[in-house]
């Protein structure tokens, strides 16, 4: 039996959710960071079903950055991140493990309720698409502050980025192609920044933990 | 070319020779050359619209009406403040041996590129292309707060990179979200993200999906303008990053990130009425100067006072804009223009308190300064009058016309909460103010050890932009006036 479009993109969409559940679950950086390569393959394999059913050149060049950028590059510089400060662990986090779960068990729900006001958004796959995105977006935001390790909160930021794709992928067919590629360009210098900033908190802490960055108050 | 894409171009050539490694002068005349052929060419822009015209370029990407003139102007002008300061200040930290040369040229390349993003901001009618101008301030501004790269520093980076990029992803969602909500009527293509077309086509918009994409790019948008409870960067990275990299942040991020919040405001009030927007935004305007008043009682430190009273500025122009009367539109946009005028001021003043005791904490920089440093401490002074709102000061008229337009509309509950936390803020700046400046000296030397003050390039320039900021008072320029009032037909809904 072939698989429709239809289901190929809740599959992925259901995939992505996935790795972002694995994500707060687990400790290890460097199978964080694995786990945001394949999160940002699925997206990829998103993009590239919209732009094969609809016929949109402009989609295909967008799975290509997507799956080469996010799925390749960014995940290849993270590695090269932790490796050479030696961290790997992410310590006990704010919040322990099973709790963590549990809350972005609600954040979930929270997501596909919000979802089906939008348009088209009480049915088939706009309806699927922007409630998992809904979800991994409250995901992100979780697991930013509940984290301490920087390389976790960069990987919590991108997640929140790859949420804001899938809607524009499932919901809208793609961005204008200029003002992607911008984005695209953004995204990659902000990680770049992020991982020169990560070179020299750890230089001066000793520590890439930024709850010792807790100096500035009041 | 046309000025508005020289407007653009000269910043970014003024950064690529940042990057060249020149004789001192020969960078600082570039810097400063560079912002004020900037400066020089905003007004030529602005001379365009003021005669009835409409600059574009790149189709309809960049369009430039009243509003976007104002904003750009206004950034134009700070750009080259900025500048003018930056040669006196780098000056006494490469005398300290604080500036080492990779960091001067990141600082070269970085403060021109800045103010590139900046004018992109106030010159874009695509919300992708505002998106991506946004995100290009950010990223230039960072290594600015990292430069002194201390602890402190690289913790005021972090979090404004993390928070701010956050804040971004809130706006590109409000972004997409927008365009979905316009696809119906639009189609697709970069139309589709035009501000323009939007507001034209703002009835046929998808009504929930618009609203959900407003509430997340006001947010986004909100979280780089400072409101509250999304300050949370501004105070250390204002008080890490050098005054004049501070300044570009305190104002002209500032502005544009108030232009976008008002843009998206537009789009929704055309759509959806003004109050769902309009509400948001007083709301988020009022909590923001409300916030502000504890922080600035019992602030320790002079830099992130300043940036209490920015959150507080902020807080003021998004209440103004938020309560829809087209008075209190005039008189935000006023607002903006005199604290653009204002502020550099207070950052410079207080630069130069902070370059001579070496640091800028009010423990240690010690009361009485007026003693010891005569002119800056009354400098501090004066701009302390001037950003408290005292007459006759512009920004008193702007608060008065605000609250004018707020007694009059249906809001007065809020505008009395907003008028008491004004006096409590008015109060507590003089006295955080009046205890460095005039407070008595310490006894003990060693706890106010401070270079004795000079007449510098540094201090011309503070002298300079005290004179402008004074005169502004008395005598705004009649373009200037046009403008303004050309920016608030534009917020209106006029031509």
């Amino acid at each position: 039996m072939a698989v429709t479009t239809d289901e190929l993109v809740i599959l992925c969409a259901a995939g992505m959710l996935v790795t972002a559940y694995l994500m707060v679950g687990q400790k290890a950086l460097f199978v964080a960071i694995r786990l945001y390569a394949v999160q940002s393959l699925l997206l990829g394999v998103v993009a590239a079903a919209m732009a094969s059913t609809d016929h949109r050149v402009h989609l295909f060049v967008s799975a290509a950055l997507t799956i080469g950028l996010k799925g390749a590059l960014i995940p290849w510089f993270l590695m090269r991140v932790i490796k050479r400060i030696g961290i790997h662990r992410e310590i006990e986090p704010f919040v322990n493990i099973p709790s963590s779960l549990l809350i972005c068990l609600g954040l979930t729900v929270v997501g596909y309720r919000v979802s089906t006001g939008l348009a088209e958004g009480d049915r088939g796959v706009t309806h699927h698409v922007i409630g998992v995105s809904l979800s991994m977006l409250l995901m992100g935001l979780f697991l930013m502050v509940s984290r301490r390790k920087a390389v976790t909160q960069i990987l919590a930021l991108l997640t929140v980025e790859n949420a804001v794709f899938l809607v524009a992928f499932g919901a809208t067919s793609g961005m204008p192609l200029v003002v992607e590629l911008g984005i695209s360009f953004d995204v990659i210098v902000a990680v770049l920044v992020l991982g020169v900033l990560v070179h020299r908190i750890v230089d001066r802490f000793d520590s890439m933990d930024v709850s010792r960055l807790s100096r500035l108050r009041g | 070319m046309s000025p508005l894409l020289w407007t653009l171009v000269v910043p970014v050539v003024t950064a690529a020779l940042g990057v060249v490694p020149l004789p001192r002068r020969m960078k600082e005349a570039n810097l400063v050359a560079g912002l004020a052929a900037t400066f020089a060419l905003s007004l030529a822009t602005a001379r365009e619209v003021l005669g009835g015209g409409v600059p574009r370029a790149f189709g309809e990407a960049l369009r430039v009406d009243a509003l976007s003139a104002l904003v750009l102007v206004l950034s134009a002008f700070v750009g080259l403040l900025s500048g003018l300061y930056s040669v006196g200040y780098l000056r006494r930290n490469e005398e300290r041996g604080l500036v080492s040369p990779p960091r001067r040229r990141e600082f070269d390349a970085l403060v021109p590129l800045f103010v590139f993003a900046m004018l992109l901001v106030s010159v874009s009618n695509n919300l992708g292309v505002l998106w991506i101008a946004v995100e290009l301030t950010t990223l230039a501004s960072v290594f600015l707060i990292a430069f002194h790269n201390r602890g402190t520093s690289l913790e005021a980076a972090w979090k404004f990179l993390v928070l701010g990029s956050l804040g971004l992803a809130f706006a590109l969602l409000g972004t997409v979200l927008v365009y979905a909500s316009a696809r119906g009527s639009l189609g697709e293509g970069m139309s589709g993200l035009e501000w323009t077309r939007l507001v034209a086509a703002a009835r046929e918009l998808h009504p929930l999906t618009l609203k959900l994409g407003v509430v997340f790019a006001l947010i986004g948008y909100g979280t780089k303008a400072g409101l509250a409870p999304m300050h949370t960067w501004k105070p250390d990275a204002y008080r890490e990053a050098p005054s004049p990299a501070a300044v570009l942040m305190a104002v002209g991020m500032l502005n544009g990130a108030v232009y976008c919040l008002l843009r998206v405001h537009l789009i929704a009030r055309a759509a959806l009425g003004p109050e769902f927007s309009g509400d948001l935004l007083l709301a988020l305007g009022l909590l923001s100067v409300v916030v502000a008043t504890p922080f600035i009682l019992i602030q320790w430190n002079l830099k992130r006072l300043l940036a209490y009273s920015s959150v507080e500025h902020v807080g003021i122009m998004a209440l103004g804009l938020g309560l829809g009367a087209e008075a209190a539109t005039f008189g935000a946009l006023l607002h903006m223009t005199y604290h653009t005028l204002a502020k550099p001021l207070a950052f410079f003043s207080a630069g130069t308190l902070a370059q001579l005791h070496r640091s800028s904490d009010l423990d240690d920089i010690g009361s009485g300064t007026l003693a010891r440093a005569p002119m800056a401490s009354a400098l501090f002074l004066l701009a302390t009058l001037m950003l408290t709102g005292s007459p006759p000061f512009g920004l008193f008229f702007s608060e008065m016309i605000i609250l004018g337009a707020g007694f009059r509309g249906p809001h007065v509950f809020a505008i009395s909460v907003f008028l008491a936390s004004l006096v409590l803020l008015f109060c507590g700046f003089f006295y955080q103010a009046g205890r460095v400046v005039l407070g008595t000296p310490p006894d003990s030397p060693t706890r106010a050890r401070s270079e004795p003050e000079r007449l510098d390039v540094g201090a011309a320039t503070t002298l300079v932009t005290a004179a402008i900021a004074v005169l502004s008072a008395f005598y705004l320029p009649q373009g200037l006036l046009d403008l303004i009032h050309a920016a608030v037909k534009v917020v209106e809904g006029g031509p």
